[in-house]
């Protein structure tokens, strides 16, 4: 068996700085390389910091990581894993980035607390959990699992079953082949380019953007409670469904065949055929716009849009001190150094990031000022 | 939904299928959502058949039975059927079966309420009658409000194990969807009997529920 015949390889990275890739950052800078055989999964723990994974054709997978010397990394192979976990000295650890280069046909499954998760050109299927931290995958294939409590999500070039979910956080999804379910809270939804026979996406508080496939015999499910809905149909799709709204319009922008079902719902039909692609469109308080392709504005997010975000744990406020100035510091003088740096960082990036939030923010609240400016207007 | 694949996942599930056939369904199952899903159910509907308890019958109708068996034909000896309960049905048995049960444990609003679904004899008797459909959502919601209770006293008890600012999404985007629950249940105050209002509701309650669940499970890994 695979598991009894696994050899574990420790290997606790605390080489010092200089000796590898990492000079110039923290203490415990590391690199490490192991061989690997086809079907190996990568299983990557960081509690905090940052996991990034990219792919290349070898079957080798190399773990290079900076943090301090209050942190350490192990990796351990069996023949079917690769396991990488950041541990703290004394205590939870402080902040690790990891960056990780495996096969292109490997699997992983990567989490962490306070983390962000990239992976790039990736071949097999990915999981990926954070719960304060964006996440953004190419590529894979097959399973595609990703969650953020607190950060956006952002998917593309991939085939297989997409389950997406965040709870505060855009979700965007380009380049996309199969089955999708996406679900947050607080966020706008866009799927662009995908090719899906069934589609069910969910928000409470955001936009939702569909401009992909509609495929006969499919299934596409959009709701949202406070936003707009804006769903692509192509002239050929053979499409029938229900458009619901409480307080808002249904805007298309070409000839449909209407049936007014109910008070707040419209039943719709594109083409006749006998397998027609269903869809059910859903928002308690916005607009639902059917367009043309080409007529949907698109708002890709910015992906550094979440990067800035303000975590009151106690955790991160060493991080950066940890690694900008290479030092190994106790609570006091983290303190020290973040009333003494809070100030001047505010001064440098408030104005930066108040206009990039502001590019992204205000079109939406502009829009939602709209409808609450309509909604006082006379019929 | 490949038929093909749909009639063999009772099998998957027993374990009755060859190596190769199994793998032929992983593979199908990794790009199908909808047969991964029908998966779920049909799993959830055994693991709560399996929880089941034995009731005696209201009414004996052995009497009846033994009457109408002819005395010469020969009975199976099934014993095993008698000692140890079984549960391998076929796809519509546990499809019918994962009806019932999401009309008994949350989702039975959806499935009265939704207007243009084909829906199952089970769920069709349900909608047949509006006094029925009423005292299925009036069911689901005092359900999915105990739901919501036990869950939010969980979290409140836990929510110790999870960082500040964890905490504080968490209990923004409950307030968030407590305001679209807010919202429309204030809406259907005044339309009480709308398809689209009693399904949105439960929607949102639903999200809230998914949301408390996930906050205490993230709690529990702390």
């Amino acid at each position: 068996m695979l598991t009894t015949l696994a050899t574990l390889v420790a290997v606790s990275l605390t080489m010092p700085q200089g000796s590898g890739q990492g000079s110039g950052r923290g203490q415990g800078d590391s690199d490490t390389t192991v061989a690997v055989q086809q079907g190996a999964r990568l299983d990557v723990n960081n509690f905090g910091g940052e996991i990034v994974v990219r792919t290349w054709n070898q079957n080798n997978v190399r773990v290079r990581a900076s943090h301090s010397s209050r942190s350490r990394v192990e990796v351990s192979t069996s023949a079917s894993t690769v396991m990488v976990r950041s541990q703290g000295r004394r205590g939870p650890p402080s902040i690790v980035e990891l960056e990780i280069t495996v096969p292109t046909w490997m699997g992983m499954s990567l989490s962490g607390t306070y983390t962000d998760i990239s992976v790039a050109n990736a071949g097999g299927a990915v999981t990926a959990e954070s719960v304060q931290g964006d996440i953004e995958v190419t590529g894979g294939t097959g399973n595609i699992n990703l969650k953020s409590v607190e950060g956006g999500v952002t998917l593309s070039k991939t085939k297989g079953r997409i389950e997406v979910n965040s709870v505060e956080g855009d979700i965007t999804i380009t380049d996309a082949v199969g089955d999708i379910t996406v679900e947050t809270v607080d966020g706008d939804i866009a799927l662009i380019r995908v090719d899906a026979a069934n589609t069910e996406v969910n928000t409470v508080d955001g936009d939702i953007t569909y401009d992909g496939t509609i495929k006969a015999g499919g299934t596409y499910r959009f709701a949202t409670h406070d936003g707009d809905l804006a769903v692509v149909i192509p002239p050929s799709a053979c499409v029938s469904g229900s458009v619901s709204t409480f307080d808002g319009e249904f805007d298309p922008s070409f000839a449909v065949d209407t049936v007014r079902a109910g008070r707040h719902r419209i039943t719709f039909a594109q083409s006749r055929c006998s397998s027609p692609a269903r869809m059910e469109l859903e928002t308690f308080d916005g607009d639902i716009k059917l367009r043309r392709p080409g007529e949907v504005e698109l708002e890709m997010p910015d992906r550094d849009k979440h990067q800035w975000k303000p975590h009151d744990n106690d955790f991160d406020l060493d991080l950066d001190l940890d690694l900008d100035f290479d030092i190994n510091v106790d609570t006091r003088t983290i303190t020290r150094y973040a009333n003494q740096y809070a100030a001047q960082y505010a001064a440098e990036y408030a104005p930066k990031y108040a206009r990039e939030y502001a590019k992204w923010y205000a079109p939406k609240a502009a829009r939602k000022a709209a409808r609450a400016v309509r909604r006082q207007l006379p019929n | 939904m490949n038929d093909l694949w749909t009639n063999r996942l009772s099998e998957y599930i027993d374990g009755e299928l060859d190596n190769t056939e199994r793998a032929a369904l992983e593979e199908h199952l990794a790009t199908c959502g909808h047969c991964y899903a029908t998966l779920a159910d049909l799993r959830q509907v055994i693991a709560r058949a399996k929880h089941l308890e034995d009731r005696e019958p209201a009414q004996d109708l052995w009497a009846g039975i033994r009457a109408g068996l002819t005395t010469d034909a020969p009975i199976p000896l099934r014993r095993d059927r008698l000692v140890r309960r079984r549960f391998s049905l076929t796809v519509g048995q546990l499809l019918a079966a994962s009806i019932a049960l999401v009309l008994m444990s949350g989702g039975g609003m959806w499935l009265a309420f939704r207007p243009d679904a084909q829906p199952s004899p089970i769920v069709q008797r349900g909608i047949e009658s509006n006094e029925t459909g009423n005292r299925n959502v009036a069911r689901w919601r005092v359900q999915s409000d105990i739901a919501i209770a036990e869950l939010q006293d969980a979290l409140t008890l836990n929510e110790g194990k999870l960082d500040t600012a964890t905490v504080r999404i968490v209990r923004e985007n409950l307030a968030v969807i407590d305001r679209a629950i807010s919202q429309a249940q204030h809406a259907l105050r005044r339309d009480p009997g709308n398809t689209y209002l009693n399904l949105h509701l439960a929607k949102a309650m639903r999200q809230k529920i998914e949301l408390l669940r996930r906050a205490n499970a993230l709690a529990g890994e702390s």
